[in-house]
């Protein structure tokens, strides 16, 4: 009979090999031996991703295979909710984030790397691509009560729009609710201060780290 | 039987072409790259920045275009594809005629095709800082008549925009970037006047269309013997304002520049795989930016985009990709092909002159046509940029016609051991150099001594390792 092991095992690997079909079939097989949803994510399919970004950080491994991992991670997850309360679920997640490239502007590799990159850290995010309005980050966030609005601008004369997020969550008295994190070519810790953005991530791999430490804080009060 | 025209084309992006998810087309675009760098045995060298194997450029060209022909490209607005038949392709290599022509009056400058290790000088060296965040007025054209007063100098490239438009910040897509870019066209035609180079080709970069758009004058802005900058994204795609800039120039008549190039780390994969793409993408310029139409050239650029240690350019894989792409488009196609150098470092560091020989002699020995863009340094500060990087970029790109792919493969090594490891994320990439005004007296407009020495020691250094300066 397959053990609980086994089948952590092969949920991780099905992630690490791109296998959606495979990470379903391990995650039906989980359900059906009653293995607690929460451990097939943290210990089966989410070692997996993360097997997957730390090769990416060590430039073995590209942007795609981040995706196809997380494609075959969101498959099996999708299985494994179903038989998880909702805030089961979201004791699974390590913050809920809304990213995107602002105004303007239509890079979207970082965004993406970045992306794949919290994912593999367990954050759940949600994507809005480039060129992505001021007011539907924020209307995003609220949808999805995000704990982070993450923002990105590869250009001088799109960073702007980065200051006008802050302002219209101000406006809106949303400011504390959420954190924002922005990254990009030309952004600059400096500029984070001037603008009043919560945090900096110089490229995918900061990021993460500085989602962790928003987390960490908000989880303590203290952000 | 001819290539489908700009209006064939546009009808593919806009009306007609498949529709496909941008996922999928960028998945697909990474699953045939992979495939074809495994079918013609593309294998990344790091002991040989600059290649010298013949076999390698034309499997790599082979490559480039099978991948083209198999996924075409996609744009962004459309979600649809715009692809090319074998013999369509064909035709449209075959309307490249292999000369283009810039500039006016005694600045007016014919781009001929070089080939490998030719000794024919450069046919273009194209000047300019980008992203330099440089004020509105005054410096904005002290900057560029800087650039404009070295004599080897052929044009520069201008943009993206200024921060700031009337006093007012400028943002993307706006309409003070509309006026900006009417106002740098316009300061850029000062600044030649003032060099006493008044018909001086320039390039415009503005990111909206529009912006290009109104700097079009041919007395006082933008020339139809100017060009107007558009980008092939990353990998393979367009969008309405890049097809907007093609079709204005198409109709104006001015010079296309086309910028692509292939990202590490990306859709594309390794640094084999953003070789191919790379290649893919001149593939596209030709086809889907009808660069073999009207007077147009090309400059192919190399970015890397991920860990393991910084988002970073004219690293060791991008010289190596850049190399061989340089020669596969020199033996294959009629392109007008040219380069770009984007450090990490910024002015008045020798890392940026050690970044620009690597980035050079992936280019001038491996059959690139001239250079274009200018050196810049991809991160950001205020009024960075200067002529006296422009000067070196010029007597480089000189003093490297003629040269063997292995003395450039010898140079390049040398000067990415000094430098390569100080591409970090801690250092930010680099160095990020001196100020316009800390490099130049602004007054008589001319570089202090401590840059100039620099740079004097740099060349006495390159001549040691066996190149010879003409300026």
């Amino acid at each position: 009979m397959t053990g609980e092991g086994e089948v952590l095992n092969r949920l991780r690997d099905a992630v690490l090999k791109y296998d959606s079909e495979a990470a379903v079939e391990a995650a039906n097989e989980a359900i059906a031996l009653k293995i607690d949803p929460v451990k097939a994510i943290e210990e089966g399919l989410a070692k997996g991703l993360r097997e997957i970004g730390d090769k990416f950080e060590e430039g073995e491994l590209y942007l795609p295979h981040l995706i196809m991992g997380a494609d075959a991670m969101e498959a099996a997850i999708h299985v494994l909710e179903g038989h998880m309360s909702k805030d089961l679920l979201e004791s699974t997640s390590s913050g809920a984030v809304v990213i995107g490239t602002v105004e303007g502007d239509i890079h979207d590799l970082g965004l993406r790397i970045v992306a794949s990159m919290l994912r593999a850290n367990g954050f759940k995010v949600y994507d809005l691509g480039f060129n992505t309005k001021t007011l539907a980050f924020i209307q995003k966030a609220k949808d999805v009560n995000a704990d982070i609005i993450a923002v990105s601008s590869l250009m001088t004369t799109t960073m702007p729009f980065m200051k006008d997020l802050i302002e219209a969550l101000e406006a809106s008295g949303l400011r504390d609710k959420y954190s924002v994190m922005i990254g990009g070519g030309p952004v600059s810790e400096r500029w984070a201060k001037e603008i009043g953005a919560s945090a900096y991530g110089r490229d995918a791999s900061e990021a993460v780290r500085v989602a962790k430490e928003l987390m960490a804080k908000k989880r303590r009060g203290t952000k | 039987m001819t290539a489908p025209n700009l209006w064939e084309v546009l009808d593919r992006a806009c009306n007609t072409g498949p529709v496909m998810t941008m996922k999928d087309f960028d998945m697909k675009v990474f699953h045939t790259t992979t495939r074809l760098v495994k079918e013609h045995d593309i294998r990344y060298d790091p002991r040989t920045p600059v290649s010298s194997d013949d076999g390698l450029a034309d499997e790599a060209w082979n490559a480039g275009l099978e991948l083209f022909i198999e996924v075409g490209s996609y744009c962004i607005n459309s979600g649809r594809l715009i692809r090319f038949d074998d013999t369509e392709i064909r035709e449209g290599l075959r309307e490249l005629r292999g000369e283009a022509s810039v500039g006016e009056g005694g600045e007016r400058r014919q781009l001929t095709l070089r080939g490998v290790e030719d000794k024919k000088p450069p046919t273009i060296v194209c000047g300019g800082v980008i992203e330099s965040n440089f004020p509105e007025g005054e410096n904005f054209v002290k900057l560029y008549q800087s650039i404009a007063q070295e004599p080897l100098i052929d044009g520069f490239y201008v943009g993206p925009p200024l921060q700031s438009s009337e006093g007012r910040v400028v943002r993307s897509g706006t309409p003070l970037e509309t006026h900006s870019g009417r106002s740098m066209a316009t300061w850029v035609r000062e600044a030649v006047r003032r060099a006493g180079r008044p018909g001086l080709h320039f390039i415009s970069a503005c990111t909206p269309a529009i912006a290009n758009v109104a700097a079009a004058d041919p007395v006082d802005g933008l020339r139809r013997s100017d060009g107007i900058v558009a980008t092939i994204m990353p990998e393979l795609k367009t969008d309405y304002e890049n097809l907007n800039k093609v079709t204005f120039s198409h109709d104006y008549g001015c010079v296309k520049h086309i910028y692509n190039g292939g990202m590490i780390g990306g859709w594309a994969g390794g640094p084999e795989g953003a070789l191919v793409v790379a290649i893919a993408n001149a593939v596209m310029a030709i086809m889907v930016y009808k660069i073999g139409i009207g007077s147009s050239y090309n400059a192919l650029g190399y970015l890397r985009a991920s860990a393991p240690n910084y988002s970073a350019f004219v690293t060791r894989p991008c010289v190596w990709g850049s190399s061989i792409g340089s020669q596969a488009l020199s033996r294959n196609t009629k392109i007008i092909n040219t380069c770009v150098a984007m450090t990490n470092a910024g002015p008045g560091t020798e890392m940026q002159l050690q970044e620009i020989t690597s980035a050079q002699c992936a280019a001038i020995p491996c059959g690139r046509e001239g250079v274009s863009q200018g050196a810049r340094r991809f991160k950001v500060k205020p009024l960075l940029g200067s002529g006296l990087e422009n000067q070196f970029w010029g007597e480089l790109a000189y003093a490297l016609a003629g040269i063997k792919r292995d003395l450039a493969s010898m140079i390049a090594e040398e000067m990415l051991s000094r430098y390569e490891g100080k591409i970090t994320r801690d250092s930010d990439g680099g160095p990020p150099g001196y100020t316009f005004d800390e490099i130049y007296d602004l007054k008589t407009l001319t570089p202090r001594k401590q840059f100039i020495d620099m740079q004097i020691k740099m060349k006495a250094e390159l001549e040691d390792m066996g190149i010879s300066f003409r300026y």
